[in-house]
């Protein structure tokens, strides 16, 4: 496995800024894990992204002490490669379409265009890609004219096409429903299952509990909490710094407390069923 | 089989002068424009006028009917018919010079005033004109793709895309913060000094939206692969119609006609 990313003493300041968005972050990303962001508005989850594709500091400018290495390398000394590397899909949906198209799929083949991939090949894949984030039935539609959600979903599916190993992926639910959030998990899942490694940023706890493998907490621009999704969403001491956990895991644990042998603190609505259940059986025999 | 999107995306045109090739059709601008230039400088009347222009526009509602696209293109020269009546209203009755003409009441006609009025607004009906015609018969990307073909910098072709593409967008979106405006109670309907009223304050979110809207564009471009260095793809190819050879051969002709003409009335 080993580390994609890794961030050493990092501290970053945005210009004319008096305090740093990001303070003394060390973390590393483990190649194929996916990872789930969370903390409170504000916290620097979308600068953390940003130093992570190197956008801060070579866009954003600001000042960054400590490195972030990129498969060894400071994204500092890279130049456009890092975008074959790196995938990233913005918070805004609105922001992110190129503004030279006049359709969805040409919208979505852009950065094809711009790597120079065989017409026919950029043809399959859109289609492919088209297909998996169900935006099909949009293809010869403006992106101009579409909602916000389906334009999340096209900003989603542009990154996707271009099969990077690392993807970044920033709220890219805020503007869906329920079912097009779970979609969104949906094809995030089977990303993973390519063996892609992603880091999402999402307040929806209780997805990142059913999908993520790791969690990273965020508050003032620190990690609180970061490791293994069970571990850290179970941390009932989180609540009191502010960060929410899944809901079963606070029942849980209220459950626990009051007597029931529960063996571990459920995270997700599927090991809760489980958990409890057993708990339950348990008090019976007794 | 159902065709691909890739041939989807491809425009075809039937009108052979609607589908000529847009670099052609840019020296058919070119050329009218000078053409334009030199009509104007032929003076008729006592007070030399440049009348010329007046007959020369005719060949742009010609133009755009043998294009298959009057309708479009009407709708679009109304516009700049209103600007040039305005600006021939104002130059007439307005600039002083020269000896007095007509006199009503207050309003005067001066030499002048009516020399220039003439040229400029017929100068403008006409070079605004055939730009009408480029720009209703050729859609953004097919001139997105010649600027690329033409050797310009890919980063200045994005730009002027972009800008097409914006202006389309931005009429949009004033459109719906004007109703935002309405729906507050400012008066966006009536007459020109209400309208300019509610036109200012309703920029303000026109402009900082767009600007706002620049900075993750950027960022998103780059993610794109905007700047990487080589050979890009292009999956919407230009057509060439047939009759570019002809049309640039006989716009050619006409320039070289006008000008002759104009020496010959110089020399003799
Ligand atoms: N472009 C910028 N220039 C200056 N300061 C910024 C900029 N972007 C963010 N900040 C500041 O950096 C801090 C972290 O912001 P960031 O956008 O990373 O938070 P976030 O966790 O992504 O929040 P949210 O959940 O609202 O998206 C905030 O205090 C914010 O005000
Ligand atoms: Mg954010």
């Amino acid at each position: 496995m080993g580390a994609v990313i890794e961030c050493k003493n990092v501290t970053y300041s945005y210009p004319l800024a008096k305090e740093p968005a990001i303070k003394d972050l060390s973390l590393e990303i483990e190649r194929g894990k996916f990872y789930g962001v969370v903390g409170e508005n504000g916290s620097g989850k979308t600068t953390f992204c940003a130093l992570l594709r190197g956008f801060a500091p070579s866009f954003y400018k600001g000042e960054l002490k400590g490195e972030v290495l990129v498969e060894g390398k400071k994204t500092t000394d890279y130049g456009g490669e890092l975008s074959a590397k790196i995938g990233y899909v913005f918070q805004n949906p609105f922001t992110q379409i190129s503004g030279v198209k006049d359709t969805v799929f040409e919208e979505v083949a852009y950065g094809l265009e711009n790597f120079g991939i065989p017409a026919e090949e950029i043809e399959r894949r859109v289609v492919e890609v088209m297909q998996m984030t169900d935006i099909e039935a949009l293809a010869m539609k403006s992106p101009f004219d579409l909602s916000g959600g389906q334009m999340q979903r096209v900003a989603l599916a542009s990154v996707i096409v271009l099969e990077p190993d690392i993807l970044i992926i920033d709220e890219p639910t805020s503007q869906l429903d329920p079912e097009g959030t779970e979609s969104v998990f949906a094809i995030i899942k089977t990303l993973k299952e390519k063996q892609k490694t992603i880091i999402l940023v999402e307040h929806k706890i209780d997805l990142i509990a059913e999908y993520a493998d790791e969690v990273l907490v965020f508050k003032d621009g620190q990690v609180i909490a970061a490791g293994d999704k069970r571990k850290i969403l179970s941390d009932m001491s989180l609540l009191e710094k502010g960060a929410s956990l899944p809901q079963v895991a606070v029942l849980g644990s209220m459950l626990k407390e009051r007597g029931l042998p529960l063996s571990e603190i459920p995270v997700t609505e599927k090991q809760a069923i489980e958990v409890i259940a057993r708990a339950l059986e348990e008090r019976k025999k007794q | 089989m159902e065709k691909t999107y890739t041939e989807r995306i491809q425009i075809h045109k039937t009108n052979k002068l609607a589908g000529l090739y847009p670099s052609v059709k840019l020296l058919v601008v070119v050329l009218y424009t000078v053409c334009t230039f030199v009509l104007g400088t032929v003076h008729f009347t006592r007070v030399d006028l440049s009348l010329l222009l007046i007959p020369w526009f005719l060949v742009i509602p010609i133009l755009c009917a043998s294009s298959g696209a009057l309708g479009k293109c009407v709708k679009a020269l109304k516009a700049v018919a209103l600007i040039a009546l305005i600006i021939l209203l104002v130059q007439t009755f307005l600039v002083p010079g020269g000896e007095v003409l007509v006199r009503f009441g207050f309003l005067r006609i001066c030499e002048k005033g009516l020399k220039t009025a003439v040229s400029l607004s017929f100068m403008i009906m006409n070079i605004a004109g055939i730009f009408v015609w480029l720009f209703q018969t050729t859609e953004n990307k097919e001139i997105a793709r010649a600027l690329e073909e033409s050797g310009m910098n890919y980063k200045a072709a994005y730009v002027f895309t972009s800008t097409l593409q914006m202006i389309d967008i931005l009429s949009e979106n004033s459109k719906t913060i004007m109703n935002a405006q309405k729906a507050r109670g400012v008066e966006t309907e009536g007459n020109m000094i209400v309208r300019a009223k509610a036109f200012f304050p309703s920029l303000v979110p026109l402009i900082l939206g767009a600007v706002i809207g620049s900075e993750e564009r950027v960022l998103t471009l780059e993610a794109r692969g905007f700047s990487i260095q080589g050979e890009k793809t292009h999956l919407f190819n230009l057509e060439k119609s047939g009759a570019e050879k002809t049309a640039a051969a006989a716009a050619v002709m006409i320039t070289i006609l006008i000008i002759a003409g104009r020496i010959a009335l110089w020399v003799l």
